[in-house]
Parts: structure tokens; sequence; C-alpha cells
């Protein structure tokens, strides 16, 4: 059961991005007012903004944090074309006391000509790398080789994805058996320019990330994609927003030791889900990735979870803004009784 | 509107109240599903609302267009364009005052008859009414009205007249003279007037866009366009304008009006209506014909003339408001995204909000946060336990809760794990008995000093039985009875051995079952009992076991009926017996019942009813199989099964692969489904030789799985696994992560390097209280130079801490161990890794409760300060 309660936000234009830190404690959110705001969570369960400020001259459109072992660390992507690297500092003044932290800019990226729509840390084993996806179908990958020092970073990987791009997911798999690979999805509308999910795969023997598998039987515009942490299975599951939810699976086959080129996958849809009438805008996956949500222009949050059989279905759904949903709106899929309340939930 | 197409006006000052406009007008009210301002009657617009009908006004015949009155008085006044041009002043409601009374009933006439397209009053100037007209020959195609010219109180009471078929009935009322002509030899689509200027009319002629300036008529500024419908200004960006042409939108800037800033994506049918949100900035709606959508366009970016060349972020969204086609909408002019959608038919009608597009994020601890619009929202997994325990725990939950409950951490008592992770799932029941068996006997085997066949126990049933040698077959007989039994059983060392992982035995080579019954009895599995007592051959029993568990259960029917039908039996093949119990078994529920009459009544050798029967254990079907069949036959058999649950990643399979690499297939294949990567850690561990635990996919899930441990905060169960791990896989253990060397001489200034536990970032202990030479641990072992002073009470390091005055007191009554184990952490050095000042833990900590500068004077470090993480508080601390 799912209990939903509303915290003053603040912010002065629509709120684009909500991320999550390492431990669930911290929490950012980037909005078309041109700032980040930082969240923590105190000991009692209340969120308490910490940190505002004006990270860019546009809207910005997502936030991220990095691992907590490179620091308290964000990068934030906008439309003024660049992704930004975010340090929180301690000792500059008493502000902690306050209750407010201090945060500055490390670095900015400006080598995107267009609006930078994602950006996202590689996978901790990685080391500090980021990511970053543009309008014009560029994804660029940046690493730090100091992590004491994070106003330097090298571009090093360029990929053009001749399509516009509109989301990145790095797999987390740190698993040895699977090479560094993400999938970036992409808004263009024109269902005849084929598959608008790919999936780039790193090539030890090159050094360059290859593309290793298109889905082309995403034709829609696609809105967000989310790899699912992997928690050690032998297969990947990529969540996919776009006309519809839809879950894939992909299935190392299993490789000959000769071959060099990219991993060949299985790819299998697990699920499909219209219940959102229409555009579906983002998903996110929990820890273990055994329930996904999704939001969608229904206005709703939707979970999904999958038995042991891997069949998926809704387990919930919670209006977008927090009030009771009345049955008779709804389409009656195996719901689980939601209830939602204004108050603070209990935790 | 002429009958067909409704259109739906809201009122500019009464957010409650709107007009629908078809062949008549009718006013509605909005409100509360059940409020007490709404009747019987009330048609439901959502979930919510309903609206109640006001007022009814049918007196305009002909309507091809509907304007409201801008200004608050009078407040229901309304301007009627008509089919033949005309313009009617018209009200809904009694609320007639005055000024009302003059207006309503006046009528303008152009000078030709021909349609009206359009009407718009000035947002400012509320006298001045435009109206648009389709073309005839060279007259003005927009006539812009002074409602209140040749005004004449008595015309006020003209509203029955048929104003079609009379012309001039009462000329007080009609006024003939417009204020202003435009448009000369055009027609005219759409008007609007201009927010940033008053006195600017655009207007969408025929074939181009037009500004009218009132201060100089003679000018117009213009755009040839096709582009020339539904012309609206943004009202939040006064200086943009919306206009289409059959499916295409188009932008313009007023700014720089030569050609539309922006082209929308055309839609596959014609555009009947677009709006601009007027209570959020950048929204279009835009509806076509024939259609149930309504087609959002977000404008978060849209190109200006002005500056740099920046591409457009229009984010394209489809709302359906309800399910018949819509024949027009209107937004609430102040409730956040609201509109009312009319049907293109009988007049239904929905109150609908359009959300925000929602960004969610689920956080490590399974609570979602999303963000709705400017709001946010926490949503978190209600705790309680109750209606929904039903409704199986999402694995994450159930295990942190296992986690907290030390979950796979009795390595004595293996068996108890399964209690730990809640008891309630048989498959990890299954597990945790399998590994405490395969634990007993590998402990047994060490006691008879044959280690080199310890390796083999954890080998699993499929290896053990392969590796069979000398079975010896007999034929027993049923005991209590003499009769000679043609049921050969097979006896081994290693089918002995497979016996007692499967826990029918406790203890070679006799086997002995009696036990295992007990034990079952006391759990009262009566069933299962009497299937192990059937398969030992043991009739007597089994009967006896029946009509206890039937006493026991308070005269369970079936298991007398059972015992009943077992006491009857009899060897003979083609007897009756035998025939109504081959047929009645499928009827009995419990497969243990069945597969005893399964057994009874195959052949010997042929057992499938037993061996196939997947609703008894696995650890019962195999145990019957180690008993029952040849050499030839178990093998195959347990080959088959062993495949079987791999496929399923059936946890009691373990019993079969046990902690091999057939057991990490199983595992893969339970991980695959469940993510449970923290039974597959512990698992794993578990095994003696440690060969598993060099395969890279148990590496990966305990890495994993320590990953999860520190994402929910659970540092100290992390730590407790990590010794738990270590225990068992000396690998594993991190070497020492800190060295300090002398100032002097630059030796390492420790005594043991291999006893630092600690890890972390930032600060850095160095445990000096616990050195053998314990009166010259203020000194270098090296060079027997001093160590550092600690920063507060500036003795050498290593000099046993006194309290702090006022610190002490408090504490005396706390139990000594607890008391020595924090005064020996109080001795510990800890320094800064940002200023490298410090000194005695204990003293530090006191000194940063109160102060969160370093103690070194001149020094401004914020030394507590520097590590987020260092700051969280474990969420597993007791």
């Amino acid at each position: 059961m799912f209990v939903a309660r509303s915290i003053a936000a603040d912010h002065k234009d629509l709120i684009h991005d909500v991320s999550y830190d390492f431990h669930g404690r911290r929490m950012a959110t980037c909005s078309s007012d041109q700032s980040v705001k930082v969240w923590d969570k105190s000991e009692n369960g209340e969120w308490h903004c910490t940190a505002s400020w004006k990270t860019h001259s546009g809207s910005v459109w997502r936030v991220t944090w990095a691992h907590p072992e490179f620091g308290q660390v964000l990068a934030s992507c906008s439309f003024d074309r660049t992704a930004a690297v975010w340090e929180e500092i301690v000792g500059e003044s008493n502000d902690k006391q306050r209750g407010l932290s201090h945060w500055i800019k490390r670095t900015t990226l400006v080598d995107s000509r267009t609006s930078v729509t994602d950006v996202k840390f590689a996978p901790k084993h990685m080391g500090l790398m980021l990511t970053t996806c543009s309008a014009d179908g560029v994804v660029r990958i940046y690493e730090a080789p100091d992590v004491m020092n994070l106003s330097q970073w090298s571009l090093q990987h360029e990929i053009s994805c001749k399509l516009s791009c509109s989301c990145i997911s790095w797999n987390p798999s740190s698993s040895r058996a699977h090479p560094a690979m993400f999938a970036v999805g992409s808004d263009d509308s024109n269902v005849t320019y084929g598959g608008k999910v790919q999936i780039y795969e790193y090539n030890e023997n090159t050094r360059k990330y290859a593309k290793a598998e298109t889905l082309m039987t995403v034709t829609d515009a696609v809105h967000d994609i989310a790899f699912a942490p992997n928690l050690g299975r032998s297969f990947h599951v990529l969540a996919i927003a776009t006309k519809d939810v839809r879950i894939f699976k992909l299935v190392p086959m299993r490789k000959e030791s000769t071959s060099t080129g990219p991993t060949k996958f299985e790819v299998q849809i697990v699920a499909q889900f219209d219940n959102h009438n229409s555009q579906v805008w983002r998903v996110s996956w929990n820890i273990t990735s055994t329930l996904l949500a999704s939001s969608g222009d229904d206005g709703c949050v939707r979970l999904w979870k999958a038995n042991y059989m891997d069949n998926w279905k809704c387990t919930g759904i919670l209006k977008g803004d927090g009030s009771p949903l009345t049955g008779s709106s709804v389409r009656t899929d195996n719901l689980q009784c939601l209830t939602l309340t204004g108050t603070a939930a209990a935790h | 509107m002429s009958g067909s197409k409704p259109d739906i006006l809201w009122s500019p000052h009464h957010p409650d109240r709107y007009v629908i406009c078809d062949s008549e007008l009718g006013l509605y009210r909005i409100g509360p599903v059940g409020g007490s301002e709404t009747k019987a009657g009330a048609l439901p617009l959502s979930e919510e609302t309903a609206a109640t009908l006001l007022a009814i006004n049918s007196d305009t015949p002909y309507m091809k267009c509907v304007a409201w009155y801008p200004k608050h008085e009078p407040e229901c006044l309304l301007a009627v364009g008509q089919a033949n041009g005309r313009v009617v002043l018209t009200s809904l409601g009694q609320s007639h005052n005055s000024t009302c009374k003059e207006l309503v009933g006046k009528e303008f006439v152009p000078k030709h008859a021909r349609q009206c397209n359009t009407l718009a009053w000035n947002p400012v100037d509320s006298n001045l009414l435009a109206a648009g007209l389709d073309k005839h020959r060279a007259d003005f195609s927009v006539l812009i009205w002074d409602i209140s010219s040749k005004f004449s109180p008595e015309a006020s009471v003209a509203a029955e007249k048929i104003r079609l078929s009379s012309v001039d009935l009462d000329s007080s009322s009609v006024v003939t003279k417009p204020l202003y002509e435009l448009g000369q030899n055009d027609a005219c689509l759409s008007l609007c007037w201009l927010l940033r200027d008053p006195k600017l009319l655009l207007a969408g002629m025929h074939r181009n866009l037009a500004i009218f300036d009132l201060r100089n008529t003679s000018q117009k500024t213009f755009v040839n366009t096709k582009a020339i419908q539904g012309v609206t200004v943004d009202p939040h960006f006064h200086d943009r304008v919306a206009s289409f042409f059959e499916g295409q939108v188009a932008i313009w800037d007023l700014r720089k009006f030569e050609k539309p800033v922006l082209t929308l994506t055309e839609q596959p049918k014609p555009l009947t209506k677009v709006a601009w949100c007027p209570t959020r900035t950048g929204l279009l709606a835009t509806l076509t014909r024939d259609s149930n959508i309504i087609r959002l366009y977000d404008m978060q970016h849209t190109p200006t003339p002005i500056g740099d060349e920046t591409e457009p972020t229009i984010i394209e969204r489809s709302v359906q408001p309800c399910e018949s086609q819509i024949g027009s909408f209107a937004w609430h002019p102040s409730s956040q995204n609201r509109m009312v959608v009319v049907s293109a038919a009988n007049r239904v009608m929905t109150d609908f909000t359009v959300f925000e597009r929602i960004s969610l994020a689920w956080s490590s601890t399974t609570s979602l946060m999303w963000a709705c619009g400017r709001h946010l929202y926490d949503c978190v997994e209600d705790g309680a336990d109750g209606v929904e325990s039903v409704i199986e725990k999402d694995i994450a939950t159930k295990m942190r809760q296992r986690a907290q409950s030390r979950y796979g951490h009795d390595t004595v008592q293996v068996w108890r794990n399964h209690l730990l992770a809640g008891g309630n799932d048989p498959k990890l029941k299954s597990l945790w008995y399998d590994l405490f068996y395969m634990k007993q006997c590998a402990e047994d085997m060490e006691l008879k000093l044959q280690g080199n066949k310890q390796s083999v126990v954890y080998s699993g049933i499929k290896n053990i039985v392969k590796t069979s040698s000398g079975t010896t077959e007999s034929r027993r007989c049923w005991s209590g009875s003499d009769r000679q039994t043609d049921v050969p059983r097979y006896l081994s060392e290693e089918r002995c051995l497979a016996l007692r992982l499967c826990g029918w035995i406790s203890r070679g080579p006799d086997i002995d079952v009696e036990i295992f019954l007990r034990t079952l009895e006391q759990e009262r599995e009566w069933e299962r009992a009497a299937a192990v007592a059937l398969f030992n051959l043991d009739i007597r029993r089994a009967i006896q076991i029946l009509n206890k568990g039937a006493t026991a259960e308070k005269g369970d029917l079936n298991l007398n009926v059972v015992a009943m039908a077992l006491s009857g039996y009899t060897d003979e093949k083609s007897s009756l017996w035998r025939e109504m119990c081959s047929s009645l078994r499928l009827q009995l529920k419990n497969p243990y019942l069945c597969v005893m009459f399964a057994f009874l009544t195959s052949e010997p050798g042929a057992y499938d009813g037993v061996l196939y029967e997947s609703s008894v254990a696995v650890r019962d079907r195999v145990a019957f199989a180690c008993m029952f069949l040849s050499d030839a036959q178990l093998p195959r058999y347990i080959d088959k099964l062993t495949n079987e649950m791999k496929e399923a990643g059936n946890l009691e399979g373990i019993l079969l692969t046990g902690l091999t690499k057939d057991g990490v297939d199983l595992m893969e294949s339970y991980v695959d489904r469940t993510g449970d990567v923290q039974t597959a850690s512990f698992c794993m561990l578990k095994g003696s030789p440690g060969d598993v635990l060099k395969d890279p996919r148990v590496q990966c899930w305990i890495e994993n799985y320590r990953n999860l441990l520190d994402a929910w905060r659970f540092w100290h169960k992390r730590a407790e696994f990590d010794i738990h791990r270590g225990k068992l896989d000396p690998s594993s253990k991190p070497l020492a992560q800190v060295f300090v060397s002398c100032n002097f001489c630059g030796k390492s200034i420790s005594y043991s390097c291999s006893a630092m536990p600690h890890q972390g970032r930032g600060f850095s202990q160095y445990g000096v209280s616990g050195s053998p030479t314990k009166s010259k641990v203020t000194s270098c072992p090296g060079c027997r130079k001093p160590l550092p002073r600690c920063a507060l009470c500036l003795m050498n390091m290593g000099t046993p801490v006194s309290n702090c005055p006022g610190t002490g007191k408090s504490d005396e009554k706390v139990d000594l161990t607890r008391e020595n184990k924090l005064a020996q952490f109080n001795n510990w050095f800890t320094w800064c890794h940002n200023c490298r000042h410090g000194g005695h833990a204990g003293h530090m900590l006191s000194w940063f409760r109160d102060h969160t500068e370093c103690p070194v004077s001149a020094c401004t470090c914020k030394c507590m300060q520097l590590d987020t993480t260092g700051n969280l508080v474990p969420s597993d601390s007791s």
C-alpha cells in the first residue's frame, strides 16, 4: 500500500526532474525556473530544501547524483546547451547550522550545439564518468581522470545517433561478463525513421562504443528510458516510455571466445501497456527492479510488478495531484486497493 | 453555430459559470457533486463536479458566433453574430439591472447582409465590439461597433421582436453606423484585439493576416498567409499569436511579423479550435474535427526574433477528456489547466484538468517521489501490515526485513534461517534444511576422519548417486507381517548419504526413519509422515500415524478413511482393492495420500505416479527414488529432475545440485526470477569448499547484496556480512587501509599492521591502546621519539584519556564492559584529513559536540562537516 503526501516545492515553474541520491536521503529537483533545489530528509522523514540556486540560463531538464564515493556531486543539463557539474562544499560559511548547504559549479560542458536533453553518471565501477545526450543526436561521454578534481573533464567519446536524443540510461550491471552499455532514446516523432531506441556497447579492442542493437519495434517518440538494476541477473531489462509502457529483456547470447564484435542479444518484449491512454512520460525502477513506476498523459502514476512467471501487471494507480482516485474512472485491471491521504504517513 | 457545432464560453467573472451555444444559449453553473448548490437534475461533469442549468435563451436564431462582454457589469451580456451579419446583444439570467436593460436587444446591422464569422470585444474599451464578416463586393468586412451609440432608453424591451423578418421595426434599438469600417473588398474569418495595445486589431482576412490600427485606419500591417483562422493572442506573451489553416498551426511573433516563427506538426484532420491556456505559459490546446482527443503543444521554448537562433522545444501531448467526439472546449479562466469540453452531439459536457507531465523517481528504500507541475509528492509504502498482507511484498522490502532479522547469519542451526526469513516461504525452508543436513553430514564425516569425502556432501545428490557403487538389492517383508514383498529396495553407502541429505534418516548405516517420523508427527504433517512410513514398508505404522492424525485434527474423516483403505492392502494384481485405489486416488486432494496409493498400486520399478507428483516435496521424491530406483534408473531420474529444477529456479533443487556449478546455475535462474541476491549470497557462502565462491556470478551476487545494504544504510549489517564472508572466504578480507609513519624516522608507528579494522573517507583512526609495550606507546617504536600531541589535552598520543570534566559523571551507571569498550575507543588517535589536526577520539568527539571549527588555534577547518556521508546515521543500528 502506498500513501502520498504533498511537499511544498516552491519552484517558480514546472519541475522537470526528480532524482534521489544513492542512500535515498537526499533529493534534487530541477525546473524551468532555471534552478536546482537540493532536499535533505530529516530523521522524522520530512524533506527540507537545503539549497536552491540558479544553475543555467534556460530550463533545466534533468538532474542526477554521482555515487557518494565521489563526494556530493550533482550534474544538470539544460536548454541553454550546456551541462554542469556541481559539488557541495562545506567550511566557507556557517550555512550548515542554518540548515543550508553551499554548492559550487565545478565545470560547464559546452560541447553541445543544441539543448542538452539528458545527463547521467556512468555506473560507479567505471570511475567518474558523465554522459550527456542532446537534441542534435549526439551522445557525449566525459571522464574526470582525477576524482579529486572535478573541474577537469575530458571528452572521451562522441557518438552520433542520427536522431534527436531525448533520454539516456546506463546499464548498471557491474558484472565483468557485461561490457559497459547504455541505451539512448529519441523523441523524433516521425515513425518512418525506424527504431527510436539504440543500444551501444563498449568494445575493449577498438576502445570505442559501437551500436549493439536497435529496437526496431519502437517507432514512436521515446520520452524516457531506464535500465533496470541488474542485481546479478543474467540478462538486462529495459523500460521504455513511448506511446505506451514497454519492458524489454535483453538476453546476451553465449559469445564465442574468438568473436570480437558486439554482444548479440536476444531481444524479448515482456510487457506492453497502453493503460496511460496516450503518451507515457517517465519510467523508473525500484532498487531491485521488481517494481516499475510510470507516468503518462492520463495524469496518473502507475505501478507495475511482475510475478514469479514474469507476468507484469498493474498493482497501483496514483493520481498526479495526490488526490484520491475513485474507481469508475480507472480501467479495472487487477487493481490493488490504494488509498491516498493528504496526511504524512507513519514511516 | 447553426445548431450543429456547439461552442463553450466561460464567464469572464464567475469562475463557476459557462455558456454553451448551439441552437440556443444555455447558462450553466458548475459545482461539486452532491454539494448544496447542486440540485437534483444536475449533470455530472466529472467525478467531483456537476453542472446545473441556470437559464436558456433561444431568442437569437441563426447564431454564428458569440462573445461574452468582458467587464463586470452588466454581467451576463453576450453579443451574438448571426448568419445575416447582424450582431445582437442579448442576456442570460434574471439579473437585469439598468445598464443591461438599456443594452439588451440592441442590434448592429451591416449595410449588406452576409454571414458574421467572428466577434471580439475590446478588452479595455469595452464599448467597442469588432465583427468579422464575409465578403460582399467592395464592402468592408471588419466593422467595429460602439455599443453605447444611439442610446435610447425606450428601446430596451424589444427582445421579443422577430428580427430577421422585420428590418426597421424599432429604429432606436438598431444601429447601422459602425464606428470604424475596415478591410475593404475582403473577407474576415477571425479577429482578436491585441493585448499589448488595445487600439490594435488582428484580423484573419482572406489569404492574409492584417493588423489594423484604430488611430490610423487607412493603414494596416499585413502578411500573406493561408493560416488565417482562429487568430488568438497568448495571454502570457502578448507578442505571440497562433492561427491555423486546415491541420496546421502557425505561431507568429508580432515583432517580426513576416513569417511564422514556428509551424507545428500537421494534424491529419482540419482544426476547429485553437486556444492558449490562460493559467499556464506556452500551453496551446488544439482540436480537430471528428476527434475525441485534444492535442496540446507545450512550448517550453519558442524561437524569438531577437537574440540568437534557438531551436524550439515543443512537447506534443494529447489528452482524451471523454469517449465521445468533442465539439468544442474552453479553458477555465483561472483554475489551473482546467477545461470544460462539450461533445459534438447531445451536449455531453466534461470537466477536465490537464495534468502536467509527471517526472518520478524511486528511492533506494522504495519510496516514490514525483513532480507534477510545481508540486512534489512523496509516496511511501505503508509499513503497516493488515489487509494487504495477502498481497505479496516486494522483494526489496522482504530483503530489508530479513537483513534486520539477521537472516542467513545462523551458522549453527542453519535451518533456523528460514524462520529468520519470515518462515512463510516453503522454498526457503527447503533450502535451509538442505544446507543444514549438508552441514551435519559434513561435520559427521569430519569426525570420522573422512575429510577427503567432505566435499562430496556439498556436491549434491546428483553427483553422489553417480558415484554409487556396491548397490545391494533386498526384498524386505512388510513390517508387522511375514508376507514377502516383491518390491526391490536398493541400498548403498551413497544412497544412504543421499537419504541423510534428504533428512529422512539421521545417521547411517541403518535405515531408521523413526526419528524423522516423530518429528513429522510433532509438526502435524500426518500425511507426509504416513507416506514416509509406507515407503519404508511399514503399513502398520502408517495406519497408526493416520489414526493419530485423525484424532489430533478432531476427527478428520479423510485420514480415517485413508487408514481404512490402507489396511485393506493386498498385493494381488487383479484385486478389486487395487482397481478402486488406482481410480480413486486421483480424487485425493493431499499429494502425499495420493502418492501412497500410487506406490501401492504401481508395478515394481515403475513409480512415475510418485516420482512425478510435483506437489510432493523434492526431498521426499528423491529419497523415494534412492530407495526404489535401480542404478540404471536413478541417475536418469535425478538428472531429469535436476534440469527441471534448474529451469524453474526452484530452490528445492539445491538438494540435487549441491553447491556446485550446477547449483550456481540453479541459483542464477532463481535470482533471474526473484532478484533475491540475499538468499543467493548466503546460500553460496555455506559451502565449505569455497570453489563456488570463485564463480564470477556468485561474486556478482555478493557485490550486489553488499551494495544494497550500503544503499539502505545497513552498514552494520554489511560489516557483519563481510565478517561472515571473511570466515569462509579469506581472500575477501580487505588489506589494512591506513598506515601512519613517524614524523622523525618515517617508519610505520604501528606495532601490528593487521589490527586495523576501520574504513572511511576523511577521518581515520589508529588504535594504539592494544599494543604489547604499553609503557612506551607514547613514542615511536622505531626512533623512540614522542608521538604527536592531542590538540585538546596536549598530551602525547598513547596517553590514556582522562575524561573531560562534566562528561564522565552521567555515564557512571553504564555497565562496565561497554564503558571499557568506549574508553578504548576514546584512546584512539584521530585526525582530520583536511587540516591534519587531531587528537584522542574521545576528546575530538566531545569538542565537536559543541563546536564546528577545529580546536587548533587559527584553524578554521570544519572538520566534522566535511564528509556528508559520514554524517548520515546508519539505519540498522539498534
